[in-house]
């Protein structure tokens, strides 16, 4: 079996991590190149291949090659900056404004200032055309097609490259998108076209009509990248196979990805949260809290058995309402930039140094100062030795611009503005982590913290003392952990019905062949995928309510439960569900529940890159010391000399007690004064409350305990 | 105490992400769809003397609702406040804001002493009362619109007192009640198991050092932003049209606001005096409207809490529409918020002209109950996709288009057009932004919207209630005003009926045309100064016809 690479692309650095059974991972980065970030990846084989023992060529190299996971910003930047294809809408008559005017929402209530978004499909390219379907899908005014015609001369004299049909009621029947549609193609056959139904065929039209909207607008995008990229792979010799990482944590094929665009939305993060939840995995645990702290944003996300997904997520205010990961993003990174409010508050963030001029103490022109410049103050990013030593950074600038910037205006020292600043940011995460959590029923002190990131490892002790969460887990891949995640992910493809119907009155036939007709639509795309039929799953899930709710709960069915029409047992799960994420049911008061979504998601089962565990290598962990600095501990609000680890030389089995900082490549690791550490046998650093070794799972200490009981 | 800068930054992120965590219990927990899903309720986290540390608020007209009750209930109970007591209020006529909202209020103790109170008010489905719901026209006292609850001990020192309870819900409609009521309890909870980890965190003494600090910080900034504006009196008015008893009635809203260095007074002693229905106001709600006008025009960062008020002085004499004497009915008082905003922003206008906005649409909002044919059962649809029109715009800034009353600014949402299809027997027609609805402008305002459908159910039952039909949101500094709201209903043969503004239409017929306009906001500077970019794209798109373009905007859209 040939090689496995997860391939992260993002905004300043390319993610690689290279998997070959059984041995260890090695780790890439490369700089982005925006522009066309196909370069990049080329780039980054080229260098991979360069590096291995011995030397290889390219061509040779990508031969060897078997998968290549991809996970992609594209689309995500091409939203968030407005680079979109120019887009135009065929809806109903009436209902042309849903888009733009988003229910009506204006986030910051007492901020006059607060503009709306400018819609993706400006308004004279939305046309709305007559033609008018019922709740039930019956038609009720037949469709105007002179009225498509026209929508289509009009998107042919403005030169429009991307097409969205979105009808009110299709969900219940798509024949009115489907005639339009066969027009478009067509009259336009060069046009990237959506169709709402096709993308999304559920009930609430704005979701769908935002959803499709913004398919068609980064389709082409996404479309013409693909095409470059698989070029590009293909003149180099990869003959394997190339997967697209979704936003709901699975993968799919470039040819698919192509049609569902807006599947990959949140490509990028989504592979961190299977990869936390295969290190939790390590120590006994189904469950954990991700985290990933980069140089602008903050990310968490929680894993209950499997990472949680919502059905009603954002990107940049507009709604998406296909199933993606619950990826909480808060502006805390590395260079976020602390300043004083009015009041004479500190604050960190949201407002980010970036790359460019960046940190203060990057020396490149940035003079605010930032949640890194902090961190070399504290003692905890070694001058040096910055990304390897491939940086150096520069102290004094640092100093300087926290003295201007907060100490001076705080009356205090620039260490202790510095720990001030350590601690706000970390304080804003931790609330960050306390949301996400308790907005889903759990709590977070029952959850390993899987710090990952560039800058995450320095900052997680300090947000789990605020947590009390009492284990976390820094992955050797802490820096590239998306990209890991994107090996460890299956093939995956959700699909959605609308079949509101009551529980105590349900058509069992029709719900049936709803399942039926989606897992055959499953299937079939699976097999697209070489998927053989024995590494196929297809989960039910019913979307359910207790009458007149406002809001779903998907709750997961055996397709057994459908066979056998037990409608109790069904609403028994739902009354669980509800619990669990709500603290109450209804189960006493018994209402009558209703199903508003039947949902199926086709899982494609994939090989997974086997790990091996690495060998027990004794407690001591002296011989990996290299040093030691002057660092801030917060428990005690003190500076002390603390102990610096070379993290390269620590093996499984090694102990070492915080206060200490772990020196990686890519990352550092601050175990901090009431914390001690122990290599795991992935090799992962299992910080653990000191006195608390019982949550540590699986490591030699352990195993032997087990072997000799 | 030393003061730990520092620490003060972790006590405000702490106390707001207390009261946050309230709020999201309460969406998840309540079940109303006024609570859950318009989220009209506040979770608030004040000291033991009843001073706000922190609120969260989802719709601004709340931002004050809370705080004068923990005080008044504070006075009430004196030392006879023990823990695990649960305190039920919504009484207008003891600083209770709106009938239907009731507050559960719970004493935080620690090592043995009242530091603090946690606090929880949402809008009940129903409060007793006349008429299911709360809303009658018809009431003149407040016995006829609710239930009164002075401050009531539901739980004494954490036993439930069920003769209480059962006494209140005895005289509430709906089951769902008791359920919303408990789902007050269970965030009102959280929030103290939350507050009470915080101490033992950091101790007493340090928290009541750093509170202090804290509030000291955020009356600076209020301090700050109040000093901007040259000390001297300002005058304005707002206008409140038909009472819901006597044809052609006006109201008119007046405020005295006195700026002297680091404070302001909001004086409304010469406001016309109550009426005899229920077109009045209470203290809270009315200063509520005051603060959350005020907010809109300073640093949306300060904190919510004591110090955010501690400059602001609000005189309402009792017995002006304000500010309902004992017992007259006030359950439209809310809605008064509008016409108290305007009165604001003209007031303040030429002294703040980079900070006010022109008039917000008002609100005008419908009700449409009945039996859906298709199932035979009951349904309720509130109009909310129908009310919502444009902000007022500001130098620099366009109002923003469907918006809603400025009392929710944003927080209320559409209903969905589908599910709106499958949960009233309604079918919608339109529901599209509406061209030259907004006041022109340098800045123009918001863009209103024009809701159309059919109704589908005989003898259905339509409730207005609102403003805006005779006065139109005003323009500022050259800008000009927005258009009139109405709704109108055609019947299948034909006939028109305009339903009065705060009215009850009964027996409407199946296949009946509902028309409803929520007009724009009130533009801001000349409109002959508008962009014309912009301009040239509004045209193209429509939101502003060739004719508004000429003859408001003196801009000549040449064709192609």
């Amino acid at each position: 079996m040939g090689l496995k690479i997860g391939i992260d692309v993002g905004g300043t650095f390319t993610d690689f991590i290279v998997k070959r059974n059984f041995e260890k991972p090695s780790l890439h980065k490369v700089l982005s190149t925006p522009s066309d970030p196909s370069i990049a990846v080329v780039q980054g084989l080229a260098e991979m291949a360069a590096a291995q023992q011995p030397r290889q060529d390219l061509a040779p190299f990508a031969r060897s090659i078997d998968v290549i996971v991809h996970g992609t910003t594209v689309t995500t930047n091409a939203t968030l900056t407005r680079t979109g294809a120019k887009s135009g809408l065929i809806t109903t008559q009436g209902v042309r404004d849903a888009l733009e005017m988003r229910r009506g929402v204006r986030e910051q209530q007492y901020n006059n200032r607060y503009t709306n978004v400018k819609p993706l499909v400006p308004r004279y390219l939305r046309v709305g055309v007559t033609g008018r379907l019922d709740g039930n899908g019956r038609e009720t005014e037949p469709l105007d097609l002179q009225g498509v015609r026209d929508a289509i001369d009009l998107f042919r004299r403005e030169g429009v490259q991307a097409i969205s049909i979105c009808f009110m009621n299709a969900f219940a029947n798509p024949a009115h998108e489907s005639a339009a549609a066969e027009l478009v193609r067509k009259e336009l056959p060069g046009a990237y076209l959506t169709v709402s139904t096709q993308l999304l065929p559920s009930i609430r039209f704005y979701d769908r009509v935002s959803t499709t909207c913004l398919n068609s607008y980064v389709g082409p995008k996404l479309d013409h990248y693909l095409e470059r990229l698989t070029g590009r792979l293909k003149e180099i010799g990869f003959g394997g196979v190339l997967l697209v990482m979704q936003s709901n944590g699975g993968v799919m094929t470039p040819s698919i990805a192509r049609g569902k665009a807006a599947l990959t939305l949140l490509s990028g993060p989504a592979g961190g949260p299977a990869a936390g939840l295969f290190f939790a995995r390590a120590h006994g645990q189904n469950r954990c809290i991700t985290t990933d702290m980069g140089g602008t944003s903050f990310e968490a996300s929680m894993a209950i058995d499997t990472p949680a997904l919502v059905n009603d997520g954002e990107i940049d205010r507009l709604r998406v309402a296909l199933p993606m990961l619950g990826i909480h993003t808060i502006g805390a990174g590395g260079g976020s930039i602390g300043w004083i409010d009015q009041g004479g508050l500190l604050r960190m963030g949201p407002q980010s140094a970036g790359a460019d001029p960046g940190p203060a103490c990057y020396g490149k022109g940035g003079t605010l100062p930032t949640s890194t410049d902090a961190n070399l103050v504290l003692g905890y990013l070694n001058a040096e030795f910055f990304a390897g030593g491939r940086m150096r950074l520069e102290t004094d600038a640092a100093r300087a611009a926290i003295e201007a910037h907060i100490a001076r205006p705080l009356g205090m020292s620039v260490e202790q503005a510095a720990a001030g600043m350590y601690r706000v940011v970390c304080n804003n995460m931790a609330q960050g982590v306390r949301e996400i959590t308790i907005k889903r029923g759990a709590d977070p002190r029952e959850f390993p913290f899987i710090a990952a990131g560039g800058a995450g490892p320095l900052h997680s002790c300090l947000i789990c003392i605020e947590l009390e969460i009492p284990f976390q887990i820094v992955p050797r891949e802490a820096s590239v952990l998306c990209a890991m995640g994107m090996l460890l992910s299956d093939l995956r493809h959700d699909f959605v019905r609308t079949f509101v119907a009551r529980m105590d009155n349900l058509d069992w036939a029709r719900l049936g062949e709803l399942i039926d007709a989606m897992s055959a639509e499953g299937d079939a795309q699976l097999a697209e995928e070489r998927i053989a039929p024995e590494g196929r799953r297809h989960e039910v899930k019913l979307d359910c309510r207790y009458l007149k709710q406002y809001h779903e709960v998907s709750v997961a069915v055996p397709r057994e439960m459908i066979a056998r029409r037990d409608a109790r047992a069904i609403a028994d799960a739902f009354h669980t569900e509800h619990n669990r994420l709500y603290g109450y049911s209804l189960e006493a008061e018994n209402p009558p529940v209703e199903i508003i979504n039947v949902r199926v998601n086709s899982i494609g089962l994939t090989e997974k890159p086997q790990y091996t565990e690495e060998t027990f290598a004794g407690e001591d962990s002296a011989h990996a010391i290299k040093g030691e600095r002057n660092a801030y501990v917060p428990e005690t609000t003190r500076f002390a000399n603390v102990p610096v680890y070379d993290g390269s030389r620590l093996r499984h089995g090694n102990r070492l007690q915080g206060p200490a900082i772990i020196e990686e490549v890519t990352t550092s690791v601050f175990v901090s004064g009431s914390y001690d550490c122990v290599v795991d046998r992935y090799g992962s650093f299992a910080l653990f409350q000191r006195g608390r070794d019982d949550l540590v799972g699986g490591t030699a200490r352990n195993a032997n305990t087990e072997a000799i009981a | 105490m030393n003061i730990d800068p520092i620490l003060l930054s972790v006590y405000a992120r702490s106390f707001k992400s207390i009261t946050d965590e309230m709020s999201i219990s309460m969406q998840q927990t309540t079940r109303s769809p006024i609570l859950c899903e318009a989220k009209d309720f506040v979770t608030g986290l004040y000291d033991g003397a009843g001073r706000m540390l922190e609120q969260t608020e989802n719709l601004p007209i709340l931002a004050f609702s809370l705080a004068p009750v923990c005080k008044h209930i504070l006075g009430y109970f004196g030392d006879d406040i023990h823990p695990g007591d649960v305190i039920f209020h919504n009484d207008v006529f003891s600083l209770g804001n709106q009938n239907n909202d009731v507050a559960v209020f719970k004493p935080v103790f620690f090592e043995g002493a009242l530091v603090a109170w946690t606090a929880v008010k949402g809008h009940q489905a129903d409060i007793g009362g006349a008429v299911a719901g709360g809303y009658n026209p018809n009431a003149t006292e407040v016995w006829q619109e609710a239930l009164r609850i002075p401050p009531v001990k539901v739980y004494d020192k954490g036993k439930l007192r069920k003769d209480v309870w059962d006494l209140i819900f005895a005289n509430i409609r709906f089951d769902i009640v008791q359920h919303d009521m408990k789902a007050e309890i269970g965030a009102a909870t959280i929030g103290e198991r939350r507050f009470v980890e915080l101490l033992k965190k950091y101790g007493l003494e340090s928290l009541e050092a750093h509170k202090l600090a804290l509030f000291d910080a955020t009356r600076r900034m209020m301090e700050a932003e109040i000093a901007k504006i040259p000390n001297g009196r300002y005058c304005g008015e707002g206008y409140v049209y038909y009472d819901g008893k006597n044809e052609g009635s006006r109201y008119t809203i007046r405020v005295d606001i006195d700026v002297a260095d680091r404070h302001i007074k909001f004086d409304y002693s010469r406001t016309d005096a109550q009426t005899n229905g229920f077109v009045n106001g209470t203290y809270t709600s009315s200063a509520s409207a005051t603060i959350l006008t005020l907010l809109q025009m300073v640093n949306p960062d300060i904190p919510h809490n004591e110090g955010m008020v501690q400059p602001i002085e609000i005189v309402i004499p009792q017995g002006t529409l304000l500010n309902a004497a004992y017992p007259k009915a006030t359950t439209f008082g809310n809605h008064l918020c509008p016409p108290n905003a305007d009165a604001i922003q003209r007031a303040l206008a030429a002294v703040m002209p980079e900070r006010v906005t022109a008039g917000w649409n008002n609100l005008l909002c419908s009700l449409t109950t009945g039996i859906d044919p298709r199932n035979n059962e009951k349904y309720v649809d509130i109009g909310f996709m129908g009310l919502k029109g444009g902000s007022g715009a500001m130098r620099g800034t366009d109002g923003y288009d469907h918006i809603g009353m400025i009392d929710a600014s944003g927080g209320l949402l559409d209903q969905d057009y589908e599910m709106f299809e499958q949960q009233t027997p309604h079918r919608l027609i339109r529901h599209e932004l509406l061209e030259d609805s907004a006041g022109p402008g340098e800045w123009r305002g918001g863009l209103g919207v024009e809701t159309i459908f059919e109704i589908g159910a005989d003898d259905t039952q339509l409730v207005t209630f609102g403003d805006g039909d005779f006065e139109p949101a005003f323009g500022l500094f050259g800008g000009a005003d927005a258009g009139l709201n109405f709704i109108r209903l055609r019947y299948p043969d034909g006939r028109e009926v305009t339903p009065r503004n705060k009215d009850l239409i009964t027996g409407v017929p199946k296949g009946t045309i509902y028309h409803q306009v929520a007009s724009g906001g009130g533009g801001y500077g000349d409109p002959k100064l508008r962009e014309r970019g912009k301009l040239a794209e509004e045209v193209r798109d429509g939101v502003v016809s060739r004719q508004a373009a000429r003859e408001r905007y003196g801009f000549d859209v040449k064709d192609g």
